[in-house]
């Protein structure tokens, strides 16, 4: 689905688009963290295609969770060049912008803030678009029904219940439609019940939004469900094989 | 909701804490509103009621005192012949405990002298000469002493009989016990002293000859300074002191609010460091957060000020209406000077916002996945 916030273009640094045919491509990057002594990735080379569901899978302590900071421009990679449908992450003119439009992020532990209702929750990434006040809740809402949580507006993330929190969360991944969503263990906090409601709910969108979805996950189950499974070990990527089409 | 919700949720988060910060704030701004409102308001009615009584130059010794220093009648002589000097009056002023107030000013005038003219009987009547043990009272010092025509008042070793009760046109009047020099003299032991000289230039006397006369009095007067009246307060080391102490401690108390507001702002960031990190990864810009920090300081200081500006008004207010301090003060509470104090009040805000803004941008959104 093309954003209809903004020409994605216009967060990336340089206009001529690379006219790349892979969303990320990750050549040779590496990432040492400050001490230099851990080194959390070691020469990935990976290229999504756009409306790919791919899950990240490996021991803990392999890389995922960088990984996946190095494609949302959470954080830089110590080499090689990674780049978004042809133009480099590192080198972004602002990098505010694309996580705001062009990522979705869905964490772990949900990150929702406390401080403001479920509404004001997915409201928080609009503030970067050109939404008015009376379109971002009204957009908020409407996210908010999608996920089945309608009922529950008003309420504080607090007296929720963790799938709900975490419908919450991609509601609010959702808010600027994004290209991409990256999502980090987002049933680990979740019975199984409410894993696989929310793995539902993540599955719909991909299919639905024809959005790319990268999930990191240790849970085998979960990664069958991708179209596409690496495997990392040691910072590296040890396997990739497609699954033969995401089930439904 | 608007990026003021977002403030407003920042500060509501830690009502106790915010409140306190409010609270420190507001303490020093009405220090400041006191203090500068006070000895604002002292040397406005002092210039007003030099006015009143049509008085142009003052001479007198004020050293570091705040009575001035006596010294003998004969000035008037020496200066009477100046050009441009219309008229003279000898004074003798005291700041005294009188009866039941703790501290009033008694100011005795040369009898015949213009400084009785601007004073407008309400009831009684003058004294009849220079010699009658007889006193006016301003209508302000009539309310503070509980006087009335008729009753008599013990000034000193002095028993006198209050004959009339005067509108001075100016507070500082209006708070006096006014009477004949010569009774003054005697009951303090004063006689052939003075310790003012009030002048009056002729019409038409420019601003630059006014000065050049005081020049020339101070030539021929060396035991006292002449100064034009309105900065004849102003100009006392007493005054310049209390001004610099009430400055000095505004500014104490505004250090204050600083660090205590900065201590809660960096307190509010480290305690939102994963939350703030979860804002720059869903895309916040980094001017967002900074603005979103300095909004919540100022608004901190905002709080404060308004808070401040009150409770230093309202509390000046009550205490001059003490009875020892009634009709001595009578502060300038003017809208400039609370404008000033809620304005420097939200300056404290910003200005302690900028660190823990700075602290806040320099924070990795990278953060928010590390669980
Ligand atoms: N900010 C950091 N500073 C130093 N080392 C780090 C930092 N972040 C991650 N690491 C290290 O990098 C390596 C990879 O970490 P990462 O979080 O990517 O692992 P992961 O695969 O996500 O593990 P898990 O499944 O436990 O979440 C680990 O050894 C980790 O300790
Ligand atoms: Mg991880």
């Amino acid at each position: 689905m093309s954003n209809h916030l903004s020409d994605p273009a216009s967060a990336l640094e340089t206009a001529p688009t690379g006219q790349s045919q892979y969303l990320f491509e990750a050549i040779g990057i590496t990432k040492r963290f400050e001490d230099g002594q851990v080194q959390a990735l070691r020469m990935i080379n990976l290229r999504v295609m756009p409306g790919e569901f791919v899950a990240i899978t490996g021991p803990s302590g392999c890389g995922k969770t960088t990984l996946l900071q190095m494609l949302g421009a959470l954080d830089r990679p110590t080499k090689g060049s990674l780049l978004y449908r042809g133009n480099s992450i590192p080198d972004l003119r602002d990098p505010s912008r694309y996580r705001a439009l062009e990522i979705g992020f869905i964490f772990q532990a949900f990150h929702l803030l406390p401080t403001f209702t479920v509404l004001e929750n997915v409201q928080i990434p609009m503030f970067e678009s050109h939404l008015s006040a009376s379109e971002r809740k009204a957009r908020a809402a409407a996210l908010l029904k999608s996920v089945g949580l309608s009922n529950r507006l008003n309420h504080f993330p607090a007296k929720l219940s963790g799938g709900e929190r975490q419908r919450v969360a991609i509601a609010r991944s959702l808010a600027n439609s994004p290209s991409v969503l990256l999502a980090d263990e987002p049933t680990g906090n979740l019975d199984s019940e409410n894993a696989h409601h929310i793995l539902e709910l993540i599955n719909r969108l991909h299919h639905e939004q024809k959005m790319t979805l990268v999930l990191v996950t240790h849970d085998m189950d979960i990664a069958q469900r991708a179209s596409r499974i690496i495997h990392m070990k040691d910072g590296r990527i040890v396997a990739d094989h497609q699954t033969g089409g995401a089930r439904e | 909701m608007t990026f003021f919700t977002v403030v407003a949720r920042g500060l509501i988060r830690r009502p106790v804490r915010t409140g306190l910060t409010v609270l420190g704030i507001s303490v020093g701004i009405a220090a400041v509103v006191a203090l500068v409102g006070i000895s604002r308001g002292f040397s406005k009615s002092w210039e007003t009621g030099m006015k009143a009584r049509g008085t142009d130059i003052v001479v007198s010794n004020m050293g570091s005192s705040i009575i001035p220093k006596p010294f003998s009648t004969s000035i008037i002589d020496r200066i009477a012949h100046l050009p441009h000097i219309a008229a003279t009056c000898g004074i003798l002023v005291d700041l005294t405990s009188v009866e039941n107030a703790q501290m009033i000013m008694v100011s005795a005038r040369q009898w015949g002298g213009f400084s009785w003219n601007n004073l407008k009987l309400i009831s009684g009547r003058m004294p009849r000469d220079a010699e009658e043990p007889a006193v006016l009272l301003g209508r302000t010092a009539a309310d503070v002493l509980k006087k009335k025509v008729g009753d008599t008042i013990e000034i000193e070793t002095g028993e006198l009989s209050v004959v009339g009760i005067v509108d001075g046109d100016a507070w500082v009047e209006n708070g006096s016990i006014i009477l004949a020099l010569p009774v003054l003299q005697k009951i303090t032991g004063n006689a052939g002293k003075i310790n003012a000289v009030d002048i009056r230039v002729t019409p038409s006397t420019s601003a630059g000859e006014v000065q050049l006369l005081c020049e020339q009095i101070d030539k021929l007067v060396p035991e006292a300074r002449a100064v034009v009246a309105s900065e004849n307060i102003t100009d006392s080391e007493v005054y310049r002191m209390a001004q610099a102490m009430s400055w000095g401690t505004s500014l104490l108390a505004v250090l204050v609010g600083v660090l205590g507001v900065m201590n809660t702002m960096l307190m509010t960031v480290f305690e939102r460091t994963q939350e703030i990190c979860v804002l720059l990864a869903l895309g916040w810009q980094r001017h967002r957060i900074i603005r979103m920090v300095l909004w919540e300081s100022a608004t901190l200081g905002l709080l404060g000020g308004l808070a401040g500006a009150l409770i230093g008004a309202v509390g000046v207010k009550i205490l001059g209406m003490t009875p020892s301090l009634r009709g001595l003060l009578e502060p300038d509470l003017s809208v400039r000077l609370l404008a000033v104090s809620v304005a420097i009040a939200v300056g404290v805000g910003v200005v302690s916002g900028l660190y823990p803004a700075w602290r806040s941008s320099r924070l990795v959104p990278s953060r928010a996945l590390q669980n």
